[in-house]
This record gives C-alpha cells, sequence and structure tokens, in this order.
C-alpha cells in the first residue's frame, strides 16, 4: 500500500518528478511506488499533464479503466516503439483473416462432402427400392446390392434421422460488439482451444517474435496499403475496419519492419506488468466504452471449385488432418 | 518527399504551424506531418504532446519513423474518440472475434472428423461388398 505524503511514501508519479505526494494525489491509485516503470512508460508516451486532461473528464467509475488502458497502451509502445497498439490490433485481424480462410475451406469441403453423400443416398435409395420390389418378386433372389445395402437399409430404416446431420451452411454472423465485453481467463482456458496465440494473444504477440509476425507483415504489405491523401482511410476492399462508435478507422500502414522482440531482460518487466496481460480479459460492461462496430468486408475470395468426382474416405481424412486446429505460429 | 522542401522554401509543416515556430529545414516533423493535415498534428499533440512524439521518432530509425507516426495518429484519434478505452478497446473486439473463430474452427473440425469416420464405415461395407 502506497504511502501518501512525504517522498518516503510518494507514488512513482510524484516520485519521478521530484515533488510531495499529496494525499489527493490523483495518479497515486494507479502508480504505486514499487512499480516505477509503469509510471515511465506512461509518461514518456502521454506525459503527466495529458493524462490529468484524460481523467478530469470522466467520471469516477470511469477512472480505473481509463487507466489501465492508459497504461497498457504504454507498455505496449514500449515493447514496440514502432507500431504500438496498431501493431497488435494488426496481427489480431490477420490471425481472424486466417481463421476464417480456413473456416471457408473447411465448409466448402463439408458442403461438398454433404452433396456427395446426399448424392449417394439418393442412388443408394433407389436401388434399395428396386431391390426391395424384386425381392418381393423373386424371393430367392439377392442381389450384391443388397448384400452391402443390406447394412445401410437397416440403419437407414432404424434411423429417422440422416446418419450425418447436415450442418448449417455456415455464415458468418458479423459480430455486433457490445458496449464492452467482460470475460475472464478462466473462459477462456475452458475452452477445448489450447493454442497459445490465441488464449492470450496480446502477451503472446508482445512477447513473441516469431514467422507469423513476417506472415501478417508481408500479408498487411499487401492488403493494407496506407493512404496518404486521406490519412486514416483504408481504400482496401479487403481491409478491416475498426471502427468506433464515431467511426475511427484502423490505420493499415505498410510495415516495413515489424519487430516484436523478446525481451529477456524484461523478466522483471513482466512481473510487474503480470496483471496488464488480463487487463484486456476483462474490460468492465458497464463503463463508458461505446459501440465499437467491426465491420469485414471479407474477401469474395476464391470459391472452391466443386469437385465433380467423388472423394474417397483417404480425402476425408487427409481433409479432415489438413484442416485441424492450426496454432498461427 | 515534397514536404521536406516545402518546409525550407514554402509553407511550414504542420507541427511548426501549430506551434507557432518556425519550420526549419532539419525539423523532425516536418516529412510526416504536412500542412494539409493539420488535424493530425492536432490530435498527436493534444494527446501525446509534441516533445514526446519528437523522443520517439528520435529513438527509431528514419525509415521506421513515417509507420511510428500513423500508428500514434492512430492511437491519438481513437483516444479523442474514446477516453476511456482508446485503441485498447478496438483490441479487445477482436479478441473476442478471434476466440469465437476459434471455437467455431473447432466445432466443424469436430464434425469433419465425425463426418470422415461415419462415411468411411459406411462404404467399407458398401464398396467392400460391390468389390467383394
Amino acid at each position: 500500500m502506497t504511502l501518501k505524503g512525504g517522498t518516503s511514501g510518494a507514488c512513482s508519479a510524484c516520485k519521478y518528478q521530484r515533488r510531495r505526494c499529496a494525499t489527493d494525489c490523483p495518479l497515486a491509485p494507479y502508480f504505486p511506488a514499487e512499480q516505477p516503470k509503469i509510471f515511465q512508460n506512461v509518461h514518456s508516451l502521454f506525459g503527466v499533464r495529458s493524462i490529468i486532461k484524460i481523467l478530469e473528464n470522466l467520471d469516477e467509475a470511469q477512472k480505473p479503466e481509463a487507466m489501465k488502458s492508459i497504461i497498457f497502451q504504454s507498455y505496449v509502445r514500449d515493447r514496440n516503439p514502432i507500431h504500438g497498439c496498431l501493431g497488435i490490433t494488426q496481427q489480431l485481424q490477420y490471425m481472424i483473416w486466417l481463421a476464417e480462410e480456413e473456416l471457408k475451406m473447411i465448409n466448402s469441403q463439408l458442403q461438398i462432402h454433404r452433396n456427395n453423400t446426399n448424392t449417394w443416398q439418393y442412388h443408394h435409395n433407389a436401388h434399395n427400392q428396386m431391390s426391395h420390389e424384386i425381392g418381393e418378386k423373386l424371393e430367392d433372389v439377392t442381389s450384391q446390392l443388397n448384400l452391402g445395402v443390406g447394412l445401410m437399409v437397416n440403419n437407414n430404416q432404424n434411423n429417422t434421422i440422416p446418419f450425418f446431420s447436415p450442418l448449417p451452411v455456415f455464415e458468418r454472423q458479423p459480430q455486433q460488439p457490445q458496449m464492452s465485453y467482460t470475460y475472464s481467463s478462466s473462459e477462456i482456458n475452458n475452452n477445448c482451444y489450447s493454442s497459445p496465440v490465441y488464449t492470450d494473444s496480446c502477451k503472446e504477440i508482445l512477447t513473441t517474435n516469431n514467422n507469423n509476425v513476417d506472415a501478417s507483415l508481408a500479408w498487411g504489405q499487401n492488403r493494407f496499403p496506407y493512404h496518404h491523401n486521406n490519412g486514416f482511410s483504408n481504400q482496401n476492399e479487403h481491409c478491416n475496419e475498426t471502427k468506433s462508435n464515431n467511426g475511427v478507422t484502423a490505420i493499415q500502414s505498410q510495415l516495413v519492419n515489424h519487430q516484436m522482440v523478446s525481451n529477456q531482460q524484461d523478466e522483471v518487466d513482466d512481473v510487474e506488468y503480470d496483471e496488464i496481460h488480463q487487463f484486456l480479459e476483462i474490460i468492465d460492461d458497464k463503463q463508458s466504452f461505446p459501440d465499437t462496430k467491426l465491420t469485414y468486408a471479407s474477401s469474395s475470395g476464391e470459391s472452391l471449385k466443386e469437385r465433380t468426382d467423388e472423394t474417397g474416405e483417404s480425402e476425408l481424412r487427409s481433409a479432415a488432418t489438413c484442416f485441424s486446429l492450426t496454432s498461427v505460429n | 518527399m515534397s514536404s521536406s522542401y516545402s518546409n525550407y522554401t514554402n509553407s511550414p509543416c504542420a507541427a511548426c504551424k501549430f506551434l507557432r515556430r518556425k519550420c526549419t529545414s532539419d525539423c523532425v516533423f516536418a516529412p510526416y506531418f504536412p500542412p494539409e493535415e493539420p488535424k493530425k498534428f492536432a490530435n498527436v499533440h493534444r494527446i501525446f504532446g509534441a516533445s514526446n512524439v519528437s523522443k520517439i521518432l528520435q529513438e527509431v530509425e528514419p525509415h521506421q519513423r513515417e509507420d511510428a507516426v500513423n500508428s500514434l495518429a492512430y492511437e491519438a484519434e481513437a483516444r479523442l474518440r474514446d477516453p476511456v478505452y482508446g485503441c485498447v478497446g478496438a483490441i479487445s473486439v477482436l479478441q473476442r472475434q478471434v476466440l469465437g473463430l476459434q471455437s467455431e474452427l473447432e466445432e466443424t473440425n469436430a464434425d469433419i472428423m465425425r463426418y470422415a469416420s461415419c462415411l468411411g464405415g459406411e462404404t467399407t461395407s458398401v464398396y467392400g461388398a460391390r468389390r467383394g
């Protein structure tokens, strides 16, 4: 607990500025003395005056959330002085694009197989009908079809629903972001999904320098040219726009060198920022976060050509393996 | 860039205009804050301050400064529009989307595996009999 009053009990903000920490110091609750790096980052990016100005215009309930976001933003900027939070935004958008493409492919495959199954079942039922009629007339006649079909006949007759419930065609529901989001890390962990990239995506992005960074770089360069004319607009039809209630458009710049350096020396900082990466997991619903519309102009993309040839089992299996959950690493 | 010449011969950059100072040939802001975009610098100055921006620009390589300025401009505008969460709100939204898509992928993959195993059993019985 930070003791106020006197330099020995001053918050890190007042310590940095070498002034007396008053009992009503507005920054003291957010910058404990034992974590000076937090304030240093904030000071480097925002400055004291700017933070105080921001806090002055907020309600008491909003101030802690605002400070958390400011601290996080400063932390990210410290880790990545070039791109800051925009870099994280772009990487997340890249991940979303990858996942959507994968979903499209899988659903196309499913649709093909579903169509093949329906066709096969139709013909199978027709054969079954025929053989049944024949069987009624010629009791001692058995066809090869019956032999194989028998299993299916039984199955089919016993099943009032097809053995494979048709899946609804995947339609991506555009997410309508709520005012703000509240979800805990336990909620994430309880999902079967285990890829570290997604469960704790921001921290992973911040601490991992991997091939995916280069991939998202190249992807961003090709798909999101930065237009200087308007400054903030992106005319690429495939761009993912991140809009606040008042229409802030994410800038998609041509990333020349996007480095997410894993700093081993930041182990101390990581301890200090242990709670920061969880900040994103908990954003209070009741705060003032305005509607953020996230619109996608997902690429019409290349539609898979429907294969006319029947897909054998091996192909199904290989497709399933191919499209198994991939972590974007 | 034409703006690097313009600050010397023609109009000052948006930063120097805003700060009401002489725009010299070595002005660090001039290449990135052209006079046609006064709001860009105004936003950045309001949130981060000119001295902080200058320090950040000096810390990065010259070829990275444009990206740095663009990201700062984006964050400044986001903070002005949403003083509580700024650009971090957008990150939260995107994270949610990522999680949603991942669970959807899981389900779809499970379905395709089910399909494969069911179809594999049937085709064995049917095609095996035919070929047998």
